[in-house]
């Protein structure tokens, strides 16, 4: 047996898997064979290395951390409002403003009308703003 | 209950239903974490993130693959992505690979002679010669060799995974297997 056919049994002889004739060939080369030897050591500590890694066990509440993180994100998620909400909420606050101002001088410019289609008392006619009146006419009244 | 089933269940608004997949496949995706990690506490925060991922992505889950597929692919591509941003595992591989492919050649030198493999396991040192000799092999076989060892799949599962054939994955173990040999006895040399 020379060194990579008995290397390609290696998987085969560590689970017991080669028949008697074959696993004495390995064995036969292994005595002999230092390069295949440490080959075959290798690969046992490695195998032994990640079996151990295997045997590790997540922590016991790994399930619950992740649905309290899940129920976390979900009320992020909840309180953070959509971005339709977020652009419609400053419109409708300066559209309502507006409004209110446009009320406002609706409201203004009706009461000014108003007051301006009111009769002018006969007496204040005779006034005239271009000269000072005398005092008299208010005097003999 | 079916996976389909519960995943029907959690789109429909029931997210307790979740608990129940985490439960099941947490192992899983530990084990896939601790192969590429080698560290508890890192693969547990990395194990979470992976299922706060799968939650995230749930309503895009087609159902063309097993869930536990779909899974492993987020696992394995949630730990490759911790890796290549963590600068100093970078620093670390680059490192080993340096060393690896200086030393590399004939593989002459037992372990230890005359030594039982268990006392060498228990070395901390030895350990440590196993990680980085995984950790320095390049991503395509890092992986397959993660999904082959610590999680037992057979190569069809890993190519589904991999998005390869069955084929491509027994070259890419049988190179995996040759590299950390390797590697190995480049770093016992060293």
């Amino acid at each position: 047996m020379n060194c990579q056919s008995c290397q390609n049994e290696f998987d085969a002889y560590r689970q017991g898997k080669l028949s008697r004739d074959v696993m004495t060939s390995v064995e036969s080369h292994l005595e002999t064979c230092n390069t295949c030897t440490g080959i075959y050591r290798q690969q046992i500590l490695a195998e032994r290395v990640i079996k151990s890694e295997k045997e590790l066990q997540p922590g016991l509440f790994l399930s619950t951390r992740v649905m309290a993180r899940i129920d976390k994100l979900d009320n992020e998620h909840l309180k953070s409002a959509p971005s339709f909400a977020r652009v419609l909420k400053p419109v409708l606050l300066s559209a309502s403003m507006a409004a209110a101002i446009a009320i406002g001088i609706v409201i203004g410019n009706l009461q000014y009308s108003g007051s301006k289609s009111e009769k002018i008392p006969a007496e204040l006619t005779l006034i005239d703003d271009a000269v000072i009146e005398s005092v008299d006419v208010f005097a003999n009244e | 209950m079916a996976d389909a089933e519960i995943i029907k269940l959690i789109l429909q608004g029931d997210k307790e239903k979740f608990a129940l997949l985490v439960g099941q496949y947490q192992k899983l995706v530990f084990r896939t974490c601790m192969g590429f990690l080698h560290d508890k506490d890192d693969s547990e925060d990395l194990t979470q993130d992976v299922f706060i991922q799968a939650y995230q992505s749930l309503p895009r889950f087609r159902g063309n693959a097993a869930f536990s597929t779909w899974l492993y692919r987020i696992a394995v591509n949630a730990s490759l992505n911790k890796i290549r941003k963590s600068p100093m595992m970078l620093i670390k591989q680059q490192f080993d690979n340096f060393a690896g492919d200086k030393k590399e050649g004939e593989l002459s030198v037992p372990l230890t002679d005359g030594e039982d493999p268990e006392t060498i396991m228990i070395r901390d040192e030895h350990v440590k010669w196993v990680q980085r000799a995984l950790d320095s092999l390049p991503e395509n076989q890092r992986t397959a060799i993660v999904l082959s060892k610590y999680d037992d799949l057979p190569q069809k599962e890993i190519a589904e995974i991999m998005d390869t054939t069955e084929g491509a994955v027994e070259a890419l173990l049988q190179r995996a297997k040759k590299n950390l040999y390797k590697k190995l006895a480049a770093q016992r040399r060293i």
